[in-house]
């Protein structure tokens, strides 16, 4: 059977797992055996992209280009994005309010760069696993909104993947942890990665991993702290180079280096080399790091508040904090964690592996190999939906263990009313136009006096955390189509015209690693035959040495063209040219190895 | 999970006969359920307002295994569907029965005399209470959220607690005196929702402290 394989999509690196018997496993890189793959993208004129750290390499070079931290964009609109970001990059309004990426002559949304990034790590798996991966549990901040679930869920599918199942990071985490240790008890996740922050208090007892509560920030994490030593760097250079996005680029780099300097040592060094040449140095210490970041930190002390008192716990209730995430390795963080909890946080598994192993012992409880396990998640946001007078009703609760479904009734204000208008919402603000919008949708209704159709609606929030609506007339007893038009997020329309794009580019791919190949068997044979040439011409017939060398100067122009076919029948070409005089090379050679021998061996 | 007692039941989808579980005995496939289940009979409970939390816990958890989504995702459409399903009915019933002021409100919508969702008179018990409480409220919103008043409001939430808990101890009490007689008579019912309404009322007020407070913290 296909393995299924689990993905955390993180915002900084990604990594994919899979289920091997009874435990889970990273997967390497085949070329490198890196586990991390960078979530980076480059865009390169011609179509041409880069993944992973070659397109990180590239950050400083082309900053508009190369689209680091992707992940903080998904699900969103054009009026999130911060004034630090517009600097950053270039952005155009798409369709749906989807924010779209300008790169290097086209643009691209968030999910397009996202599946580059799957599509790596599926190349990834499936050369570890020897044979085709198409089918993935994808890991999602818990407080992740609809909107950025379906984009993820998108994303998966641009890069020729089945989202069988999205999960929460720290549930996910609590999974790897809760197998490794064998844990009972209610335990607290801390999730601070590079651009989300996540906490979860889960109660774990005989396989079954149930969350009681959630809470998060979806824009804090380790960019910010970044963010603050960059700032720093940045106001100590001239005027001219601070506003300048190769500097910027490089500046950012130097100041996520410092500070996981900062992790282990009391002080360290950065150096900056201008466009002129000239060398900065400076030092910064680790009390002049913790006073910059020290209100970002304290930040993940509101929604850890208020996940214990969602989860009506006390903090001396909780047994066990579990660290996840890079950022949590800042020692900072580890000091307001046990302010926070009152006691250490375990930091048994690397943290930057734990959410990545729990996506793959997920894929394996969903097709059957982990039967003992059961995970029961809550939907992190409140829903609801816009009544009378712009007020935000909720009808589904936060913290409440998914799947969850909900029935509402309508009816018509207005004689012949044709339809009935419902706006969609997640959040916990008592106005409609403070949360965020989800979707619209309108219910077709046949024409009857005010207040005589009965429709029903029914919310359904699905295991992925992810609403589906329906909707039936109560009179005729008919079920109604409904067509939701998401407020952030692609169309099915949409991703169908992505996908057969993608299948061209797709095209152009393979052409170019054939290219690629053909070329690399090219220069192994043209360097072996120039070398038997010069060493061997004693053993040439006559005449042999000109068709071999017409044979060699066809292939070496060959080369250097596009057209890896032509490549393929002028190597057979030299290959065959060659033969004999290779044969004739190697009859002489061992004749040389038998001869030189002693007689006794023989 | 239910128990095949009287029913004959027959699989839907390899037609042998089940009983009333929720997933079929033979092919663990999940079953519709009649329409008219309460969330009792879901968990395989009996109907009385006294629930065991460790008995419900364990139903709650085997129920999940059969049914969540998870344990279905290989199979057919219709399977996936009826697994959805049963899935939510399964944790709305959880929801409801492991806390004994939801509990009681199904019951009363159980027994044709639901609570409803507004409740504008005050329970003449609270009405000093109430009126007092406002009071504070309306001083600490002119103080500016802040000051002597907050830390009298903040007060007011800890006794307002304790009060709800206290109430709420005192109706899982009741609950048992009630099973043992008869827990549907009209007098019962009547007793129930008159404390539910006080509960209600009490917990809408703590929300309007709740936000005070933190409209206090914002500004």
């Amino acid at each position: 059977m296909e393995r299924v394989v689990g993905i955390d999509l993180g915002t900084t690196n990604s990594l994919v797992a899979v289920l091997d018997g009874d435990s889970p496993r990273v997967l390497p890189d085949p070329e490198t055996g890196a586990t991390l793959l960078p979530s980076a993208v480059a865009f390169l004129p011609g179509d041409e992209v880069r993944v992973g750290e070659a397109a990180r390499a590239l950050a400083a070079e082309r900053p508009f280009d190369t689209i680091l931290s992707v992940k903080r964009f998904m699900g969103l609109g054009l009026e999130h994005v911060s004034e630090e970001d517009r600097r950053r990059y270039r952005f155009v309004e798409g369709s749906q309010g989807v924010v779209r990426f300008a790169v290097a002559g086209r643009e691209v949304t968030a999910p397009e760069v996202s599946a580059h990034v799957l599509r790596e790590l599926k190349r990834w798996a499936e050369a570890a696993l020897g044979g085709a991966v198409s089918k993935a549990v994808i890991t999602v901040p818990a407080y992740f909104n609809d909107s950025q679930r379906q984009a993820t869920k998108d994303a998966g599918r641009l890069a020729g993947l089945e989202v069988l199942r999205l999960v929460n990071e720290p549930t996910a985490a609590s999974l790897a942890y809760g197998l490794n240790e064998r844990a009972e008890g209610t335990i607290a996740v801390y999730d601070l990665g590079g651009g989300t922050f996540d906490v979860s208090i889960l109660k774990l007892r005989a396989g079954v991993f149930e969350v009681l509560a959630t809470n998060g920030d979806t824009r804090l994490g380790g960019d910010d702290l970044d963010a603050r030593v960059t700032e720093l760097l940045l106001a100590e250079l001239p005027e001219a180079l601070r506003s300048h996005p190769q500097i910027r680029a490089q500046v950012r780099a130097m100041a996520e280096r410092a500070k996981r300097a900062l992790s282990d040592a009391a002080r360290t060094e950065v150096e900056l080399t201008t466009p002129d040449g000239r060398r900065v140095q400076r030092a910064i210490t680790r009390d002049e790091f913790e006073a910059l970041v020290k209100d970002l930190v304290e930040r993940t002390g509101r929604p850890s508040r208020q996940a214990l008192k969602d989860a009506g716990l006390e903090p001396a209730d909780v047994e066990e904090v579990v660290a996840v995430g890079g950022s949590t390795r800042v020692p900072l963080v580890r000091r307001y964690m046990q302010e926070l909890f009152g006691r250490p946080p375990l930091v048994g598994i690397d943290p930057d592996q734990v959410v990545a192993l729990g996506a793959g012992i997920q894929a394996g409880i969903l097709t059957g190999g982990r039967r003992d396990m059961l995970l029961l998640d809550v939907i992190p946001l409140s829903l609801g939906i816009e009544t009378m007078g712009g007020v935000f009703t909720r009808i589904i609760d936060r913290n409440v263990t998914i799947p969850v479904s909900h029935t509402e009734h309508f009816t018509t204000a207005v004689d012949n009313q044709t339809s009935v208008d419902v706006h969609v919402l997640q959040g916990e603000r008592e106005l409609a136009a403070d949360n965020r919008s989800l979707a619209r949708f309108s219910i077709p209704i046949e024409p009857l006096p005010a207040g005589v159709p009965r429709l029903e609606c029914t919310f359904l929030i699905d295991a992925n955390g992810i609403l589906c609506v329906t909707a039936s007339d109560l009179r005729s007893g008919r079920e109604r189509t409904i067509e939701v038009k998401p407020s952030y997020g692609l169309t099915d329309e949409e991703i169908e015209r992505m996908l057969e794009e993608s299948f061209d580019h797709a095209e152009d791919d393979i052409r170019q690693r054939q290219l690629r190949e053909a070329r690399i068997d090219a220069d192994t044979i043209l360097h072996a035959t120039q070398t038997s040439l010069a060493r061997h011409a004693d053993r040439l017939e006559p005449g042999e040495g000109d068709r071999i060398r017409s044979a060699l100067s066809a292939l070496a122009e060959a080369r250097d063209g596009e057209d890896h076919n032509r490549i393929r029948d002028l190597y057979d070409q030299l290959s065959a040219a060659t033969e004999p005089f290779a044969q004739r090379i190697m009859d002489s050679a061992l004749h040389e190895a038998l001869v030189s021998r002693p007689l006794e061996e023989l | 999970m239910m128990r095949a007692e009287t029913f004959n039941h027959e699989c839907w989808h390899c037609s042998r006969r089940t009983g009333l579980a929720l997933v079929c005995l033979h092919c663990e496939a999940p079953q519709p359920l009649p329409p008219a289940a309460d969330i009792f009979t879901v968990l395989g409970l009996p109907r009385r307002l006294v629930v065991d939390p460790h008995d419900l816990e364990d139903r709650y958890h085997a129920a999940s295994r059969a049914v969540h989504p998870d344990r279905h995702q290989t199979a057919s459409d219709r399977e996936r569907e009826l697994s959805l399903s049963a899935s939510a009915t399964v944790n709305r019933a959880y929801r409801t029965l492991r806390d004994p002021v939801a509990r009681g409100r199904y019951w009363l919508e159980l027994h044709g005399s639901p609570l409803g969702d507004r409740n504008n008179q005050v329970p003449p018990a609270l009405a000093a209470l109430v009126f007092e409480t406002q009071e504070q409220l309306e001083a600490l919103r002119d103080a500016g959220g802040a000051g002597a008043e907050r830390g009298t409001v903040e007060a007011v939430r800890g006794e307002l607690q304790d009060r709800v808990r206290a109430l709420a101890d005192e109706l899982e009490e009741r609950y048992a005196t009630w099973d043992a007689a008869d827990p549907g008579a009209p007098e019962v019912l009547a007793e129930l929702k008159r404390r539910l309404s006080e509960i209600a009322y009490l917990s809408t007020l703590l929300d309007d402290v709740d936000e005070t407070l933190a409209e206090g913290e914002h500004a």
